[in-house]
């Protein structure tokens, strides 16, 4: 049986998937992702989720993020004064980043 | 009394005996048993099972290391503690030195299961030493042999389950169960009256032994394990009477060991000989300059 393993680094952190362990049953994953994910890694808690309980969609299935034009949703559409609040241009490069991102995707 | 572990240039001889007998006797377990540990790399029954054994080694190499650096305060080198050492000085039980028995992962898990209860008990049993350093040290190694103790423990579980996987402990039960009792001999009497006099550790060789058989008794009786030679003379309370008899030709404390312990040492000892070596290779700082 195969366990996906969630590992996070710090309290508060997101737990990310780092890879997966096979074992019997939970409390053998748990033992076993200690040693596989959580020993040259800085660890502050791991997951394990057994593999056939996560639910998965695709890019094939479903149309992420739509297929029309939806560029109004972005701020980086609009022409701004550059003297905005500190809150809106962290919030724009943060959009123009996504939107580079997605790009590449 | 009490402080004079503090400095280990004007100890006495008596204590000298006693602290580097008490040394040898906590690092040479250790180091043994992590030599055996990694026969099974690439061969346990997973991928998964195959790291957590090799884990364990590494810590049980790192403990070792930490007991055999207090023996340098005394004036021990590595090189003299490990690769020129007589085989016949390691003071380490017949149950770490003994080769496993081919394929069967049963004897691994129930060798570390008695072991790591053993140890879990005169880790305790050091928490106060009266040599500081022992004290500290102590409770580094603690947290990790906690894992070691769950993971025999887990696996112990469920071999027992099957038919096959409780045959095969037991088997590995009734010839490892008389070298598991050489954990508690002594190395020399007296000098073992002096580790518990001199306050290095809390606990006689005898008082680990009923503590240790309290423990694996009712667990092992909990899998349906039997254990060989244990006359229960009264349900409520464990009377064990463990006698000469019971005990294996070789007790491995006193220096006496089982033809595998030489061919093993021959083993890890053969690439420093082999390249001529009188020194060993520094790649680490001493534990306590960490």
């Amino acid at each position: 049986m195969i366990w996906e393993v969630f590992r996070q680094e710090k309290t508060g952190g997101y737990h990310t998937h780092c890879g997966n362990v096979h074992a019997p049953d939970r409390e053998m994953a748990q033992q076993y992702a200690a040693i596989q994910h959580g020993r040259r890694k800085p660890t502050n808690s791991i997951w394990v989720v057994p593999r056939d309980e996560i639910g998965e969609i695709n890019d094939d299935e479903v149309a992420f993020g739509g297929t029309t034009d939806r560029s109004y949703r972005w701020a980086t559409a609009y022409n701004t004064t550059g003297e905005d609040a500190s809150e809106v241009v962290e919030s724009e490069d943060e959009q123009a980043d996504a939107e580079k991102r997605r790009g590449e995707a | 009394m009490a402080a004079t572990f503090e400095n280990p240039a004007d100890l006495e001889e008596r204590e000298q005996m006693a602290l580097s007998t008490l040394l040898k006797r906590l690092g040479d377990d250790e180091f043994v048993l992590a030599e055996r540990y990694t026969e099974w790399q690439v061969r346990a029954p997973s991928l998964e099972s195959d790291l957590a054994l090799a884990n364990n080694a590494q810590d049980e190499l790192g403990h070792a290391r930490l007991w055999y650096d207090v023996l340098e305060d005394l004036g021990f080198k590595e090189r003299s503690l490990v690769f020129e050492r007589e085989p016949s000085d390691f003071r380490h039980s017949t149950l770490v030195e003994l080769p496993f028995e081919e394929g069967n992962w049963a004897d691994p898990i129930l060798r570390s299961y008695l072991y790591d209860v053993a140890e879990e008990l005169r880790l305790e049993a050091l928490e106060d030493s009266t040599h500081p350093k022992i004290a500290d040290r102590v409770r580094k190694i603690q947290s990790e042999e906690r894992y070691h103790l769950e993971h025999a423990q887990s696996w112990m579980e469920r071999l027992a389950d099957g038919d096959e996987g409780h045959e095969r402990l037991q088997d590995v039960l009734d010839r490892l169960f008389p070298h598991a009792l050489t954990l508690f001999e002594p190395v020399d009497s007296d000098v073992e009256a002096d580790i518990v006099d001199l306050g290095l550790r809390d606990a006689t060789l005898e008082e680990l032994r009923e503590e240790w058989l309290s423990v694996i008794v009712p667990y092992l009786e909990s899998l349906d394990l039997e254990i060989p030679e244990i006359d229960q003379t009264d349900d409520d309370k464990l009377e064990v009477a463990v006698d000469q008899e019971m005990l294996p030709d070789e007790r491995g404390r006193d220096g006496g060991h089982t033809d595998a312990w030489f061919d093993l040492y021959d083993e890890f000892t053969r690439t420093y000989r082999e390249l001529g070596r009188s020194e060993t290779t520094k790649i680490m700082e001493k534990p306590n300059e960490q």
